[in-house]
């Protein structure tokens, strides 16, 4: 046992956790042994510098300087936690996007509908004009039959409503101006065919007309509507119209003023 | 005794001669009565549904017409007042077949109405809401008063007068004249299409007409002017060929 130093026990033995057998051992060892003891001097300095030493305290700076970086952390780490309403944000977009496509769906096909719907309204309508003219047509033919003068005159106006009126309207027309009792129906009819001059058959009508007629204004109407169109054929009533006794006055002064015009 | 066969006698004149100068005729079924005249027509309303003729003074008949009937271009006098009445379906057809003095006759309100005057007899018609044509076709002028319905008229010389009650209907109104003046009063707030037009004479209004006249078309009856007053509505139309015409505001 002289020969065992027992350095390694040292710290043990300062700290007191050494019990019983080693102790004993211990302190005969350090009693003989003089390395031992400069070594437990030795030991002893070391630790009595380790209990006076003051335990190093991190300065305010340093604190600062790490809660800083703390916090710059703790930020870094709450932009990761923003992220998730973030991207709660964005399914919401998302859920918004997608309803408003199916809102966007629903309407366009609603639209669509409505336009084919508006469509057919459109074909009805035109359809129904359709109708309304060939309805207007059957009054119009009717209402010229009328036992009223007034009726028969509504009528004939309802050639304002036909852009190209057809045959049947116009022979309508002809015979309310050629076969009228009525003087102001003759008048009305006159002026409904006298847009329409372009018309070879209004041209016969109103020719034919001349020569039948007696009511002085119509007859002035008629002379100007055909002199307007440069018909010839007119000539040949105008002046059986000279030659006529009971042809007033100012008729026959008419027709001597356009006569030449047309001749 | 002898003063009441005086009386009775009396009676029985008077009822002979009121029976010589007025004639009634139901009216149940006619929708309209056409009359024609050379001498002037009066035609007035009464509230029963039947025809009334007054022919006015008793025209004498000749000594040598004694036991004749009188016959004229409308048909043999078959109402002893110098008119024959014929009916022809829905329609009554009057003839006043004297070529003197005029007559009275009488009409319920709504009667639908066409008179003509054939010569010189001058056209009066007055208070009706029916139809109404009215024809003076030589020289006879036609004055139509305080009347709603559509009135289609028309003179050759004579003048041609219209004073409207309030127009309401759609048919259109037709007044046409060639050698008279057309004179029409319109109650100031009647909606309606206008067309007049004149040849040789001038029109005169106290309407605000405004002219809207297609795409600068110019009429063929020369001087025609189309407007629409108080928003537009009826369509009246009238025309004088050698005449003024005049429409006033009643």
């Amino acid at each position: 046992m002289k020969n065992k130093h027992v350095d390694e026990l040292i710290p043990d033995y300062l700290d007191g956790s050494l019990k019983g057998e080693d102790l004993r051992k211990m302190e005969q060892h350090l009693a003989e042994c003089p390395l031992c003891q400069k070594e437990l001097e030795e030991m002893k300095l070391l630790f009595s510098a380790f209990r006076e030493d003051q335990i190093e305290v991190p300065s305010e700076r340093l604190k600062a300087q790490f809660e800083k970086v703390l916090e710059t952390e703790i930020s870094n780490h709450g932009q990761v936690i923003q992220l998730q309403p973030q991207r709660k944000g964005n399914n919401w977009s998302n859920t918004f996007l997608k309803v408003a496509a199916s809102i966007a769906l629903l309407v366009a096909s609603f639209q669509m509908g409505s336009v084919f719907q508006q469509q057919k309204a459109n074909k009805d309508i035109a359809l129904l004009q359709e109708e309304t003219l060939q309805m207007k047509q059957t009054a119009m033919l009717s209402l010229m039959e009328n036992q009223s003068a007034s009726k028969r005159i509504q009528g004939v106006s309802y050639i304002e409503e036909f852009e190209s009126p057809d045959e049947a309207i116009i022979k309508a027309l002809g015979n309310r101006l050629l076969y009228d009792e009525n003087d102001n129906v003759r008048m009305s009819a006159f002026d409904a065919l006298a847009k329409f001059t372009s018309s070879e058959s209004v041209k016969n009508i109103l020719i034919e007309a001349l020569e039948k007629e007696k009511n002085p204004s119509i007859q002035v109407a008629i002379i100007q509507a055909l002199v307007q169109i440069q018909e010839k054929k007119a000539v040949k009533p105008m002046q059986k119209l000279l030659d006529q006794e009971d042809t007033q006055p100012f008729i026959k002064e008419q027709i001597k003023a356009v006569l030449p015009s047309i001749t | 005794m002898r003063k009441s066969i005086f009386i009775i006698a009396a009676l029985l004149v008077g009822t002979l001669a009121k029976a010589q100068t007025d004639y009634t005729k139901s009216l149940s079924g006619i929708e309209w009565v056409k009359i024609e005249s050379k001498t002037d027509i009066t035609v007035k309303t009464h509230s029963s549904n039947e025809l009334l003729i007054k022919s006015g003074p008793e025209v004498k008949t000749p000594e040598r017409a004694k036991g004749l009937k009188l016959v004229g271009e409308g048909g043999p006098d078959n109402t002893n007042i110098g008119f024959s009445v014929v009916q022809d379906g829905n329609t009554l057809i009057v003839h006043n077949l004297r070529k003197s003095k005029g007559a009275e006759i009488y009409l319920p309100k709504s009667q639908n109405l066409s008179v003509k005057s054939t010569w010189n007899g001058d056209i009066d018609i007055d208070g009706f809401s029916g139809e109404i044509e009215a024809d003076a076709q030589l020289n006879g002028s036609v004055k139509i008063t305080n009347v709603n319905g559509p009135v289609t008229a028309n003179s050759l010389n004579g003048t041609l007068e219209v004073v409207f009650g309030t127009v309401k209907q759609d048919s259109p109104i037709t007044l046409y004249s060639t050698n008279g003046v057309v004179d029409v009063s319109l109650p100031g707030n009647t909606p309606a299409n206008l067309s007049l037009s004149t040849l040789n004479g001038n029109l005169y209004t106290d309407f605000d007409i405004k002219v809207t006249e297609k795409d600068g078309m110019k009429s063929y009856l020369g001087r025609k002017v189309n407007a629409a007053i108080n928003g537009g509505g009826v369509k009246i139309s009238m025309k004088s060929v050698n005449s003024n015409m005049y429409l006033r505001k009643k």
